[in-house]
């Protein structure tokens, strides 16, 4: 027989719960907000990925590791003697933590200093390609008329094999560090613009795109604010992806005599001098190995981590 | 078809015209004493010089050159070596290599095929299982760290444990050949299972894959009726590439190896300055690359009915 009693109190609640709203012209014109930052986003999905941040603290590791190797290493490159007395000295030598290789050189200093040389190659052409194919693949998707000729052009370009136009221009121009740096990204641009251009015809002609061109906005305005954001994750994809890519090709270039000149060690040089060794005397073989790898490795990874937070698709 | 074919003919011809024609034209940017041993240039007179550069045809103005070239490239007859073999025919010289680097890479394209397609369905069937997990760490692997060391380390592997010769021997090529195969397998098998994986998972997830599995067929069957047979279209077109491509051969594998193939021959020819054979080597390698993406696109849309090759076309 409590039932009067319960609806009273309910009815109490109610008048509690719900009550009208006076109309105030303030609250009325407040608009929506969300504190959704896009580069927030990014870094919170990728640092939920243990791994790829892990790999990320490595490579840094590994890059500051460089520099002091060889300040506490105790020979300095520029200064190394050939000592046939000493060659082939193994690992964790008191003197030689590396050993030695078949001149009797330090190799402790040699391989990082070959680490450091691979590291910056790599980042100054994926930085280079980066810059150019961004440029060229958006005009290559955006401006018509430009399509066929950048279209046969790339096909021109990309039928050249790599190793003729790299012979001819050590042949040509010589060897050293910039020519090799400016020749990779002469050649290497053209993955990164054929992804970017495929991406812009996509969203070239879109509605919202449309409806800006309809309301004056600039082309590159279209281009920066309203295409390149989807670019972004493929653009740190091919980014990350070509710096174990370059690194690569100039092992193969320098192994083959068309990279580096000799006189600059890098990951290619060394193993070409150890090539007829290393059986015999593997920590010839097995450092460069390991760094090297750790370095590609850890870029490959992170590269495909980073990508992945950066796709807007994967957000919440 | 025919109409499309004739047009995608031409279209490769010009291509292949233009290779060339920029490869001819760098070729005669090289000063003329590089066409001499450095012997030569000391010992010979400017007239002896000038004499045999007559004979060679390399003093004429260079449209007149170009047009001779065209001519020979007609008749497929490329002149005649000056420095590799002096005096034999190019197409003689390459007859002798590309036989060396087609056996093994042939051998290593049959090898890596079975194995590759096999990994990779077995990776989209036990997806996220250890087998998947294997094959993934394969691939990052492969695809992260530089060719030359992943070579090395095969090299030191394969001589240390197995007692595999380390260097190609023409007289007993049976033995020799275990390691470079080996290498030219090493990141075929990846590519292979990586695609095919990648389209059997994009397969798998399709809803006429849930209609076979209600309707009560086997998981044998629909992973071999379905799934693998619409998975190998797009890989069938890189199939061509890969079988003609043996006949170039690879450089680095070849270099490594000392095989006697066609892959060290153009970057000696370059080397050496051997005109005649680098441009026979640069027309092999432009006109191999462009037929197999041709019989490739060909390929593909024989298998698969619904990819008729006559509408708009894309660059792939």
């Amino acid at each position: 027989m409590s039932n009067p009693d319960m609806n009273l109190q309910e009815e109490k609640n109610l008048d509690e719960l719900f009550h009208f709203v006076d109309y105030s012209a303030e609250n009325a014109e407040r608009s929506g907000y969300s504190n959704y930052s896009y580069w927030r986003s990014v870094f919170q999905n990728f640092l939920k990925k243990k791994s790829a941040v892990v790999m990320t603290f490595v490579f840094l590791a590994v890059v500051i590791f460089s520099f002091i190797a060889l300040h506490i290493g105790k020979y300095q490159y520029t200064e190394l003697k050939v000592d046939n007395s000493l060659a082939f000295i193994g690992s964790f030598d008191s003197e030689f933590w590396f050993g030695t290789d078949n001149l009797g050189r330090d190799f402790w200093c040699q391989v990082w200093y070959a680490a450091q040389t691979s590291i910056r190659l790599a980042l100054i052409v994926a930085l280079g390609e980066c810059i150019i194919g961004v440029v060229i693949g958006c005009l290559w998707g955006y401006v018509r008329w430009l399509d066929r000729p950048l279209t046969e052009l790339y096909n021109i370009i990309n039928n050249v094999p790599t190793v003729i136009y790299m012979t001819l221009v050590a042949l040509i121009v010589g060897q050293s560090f910039t020519t090799m740096a400016v020749a990779m990204i002469a050649t290497g641009w053209l993955i990164m613009a054929r992804n970017v251009r495929n991406l812009v015809l996509m969203y070239r002609d879109r509605e919202y795109n449309l409806a800006s061109r309809c309301l004056g906005t600039p082309v590159w305005r279209v281009l920066t604010k309203n295409i390149f954001p989807y670019l972004v994750s493929v653009v740190i994809l091919r980014l990350a992806l070509s710096i174990p890519a370059t690194i690569g090709m100039e092992s193969t270039l320098s192994y083959l005599g068309l990279g580096l000149p000799l006189d600059q060690p890098s990951l290619g040089i060394l193993l070409r001098n150890a090539r007829n060794y290393f059986v015999n005397y593997p920590h010839l073989l097995i450092w460069p190995a390991l760094i090297v790898s750790l370095i590609t490795i850890t870029f490959y990874l992170v590269g495909n981590a980073f990508s992945d937070a950066a796709d807007p698709r994967n957000h919440v | 078809m025919f109409k499309y074919t004739v047009k995608r003919l031409a279209q490769s011809l010009i291509t292949v015209l233009a290779v060339v024609t920029i490869v001819f034209l760098l070729m005669r940017m090289l000063p003329s004493d590089y066409y001499f041993t450095e012997d030569q240039v000391i010992k010979l007179t400017e007239e002896q010089k000038n004499a045999q550069l007559e004979a060679a045809g390399l003093l004429d103005p260079v449209p007149v050159q170009l047009v001779r070239y065209y001519k020979g490239l007609v008749k497929l007859d490329f002149g005649t070596s000056r420095r590799i073999q002096s005096g034999m025919p190019v197409m003689k010289i390459m007859a002798s290599k590309f036989t060396v680097s087609m056996r093994l890479g042939l051998t290593a394209v049959g090898i890596s095929l079975v194995l590759g397609v096999t990994l990779g369905v077995l990776q989209a069937r036990h997806k996220d299982g250890l087998l998947d997990g294997v094959g993934t760490v394969y691939t990052v692997f492969v695809n992260a760290v530089p060719a030359l060391v992943s070579y090395s380390l095969i090299l030191f592997f394969g001589s240390r444990a197995l007692g595999l010769p380390s260097m190609y021997n023409t007289r007993n090529p049976g033995q020799s050949s275990i390691l470079p195969i080996a290498c030219l397998c090493l990141a075929s098998i990846a590519h292979y299972a990586l695609w095919i994986r990648r389209y059997m998972v994009d397969e798998l997830n399709k809803d006429y894959i849930k209609l076979a599995r209600i309707k009560g067929l086997s998981n044998r069957e629909i992973m071999v009726r379905h799934v693998l047979k619409n998975a190998m279209v797009p890989m069938v077109q890189y199939i061509p590439a890969s079988l003609l491509m043996t006949v170039g051969g690879s450089l680095l594998v070849e270099r490594f190896f000392s095989v006697p193939g066609m892959g060290p021959l153009m970057t000696d020819a370059i080397n050496r300055y051997d005109t005649n054979v680098v441009q026979a080597c640069v027309f092999v390698y432009a006109s191999l690359g462009i037929m197999g993406v041709f019989l490739g696109d060909v390929l593909m849309s024989i298998i698969d009915p619904r990819i008729r090759l006559t509408g708009k076309e894309e660059v792939r």
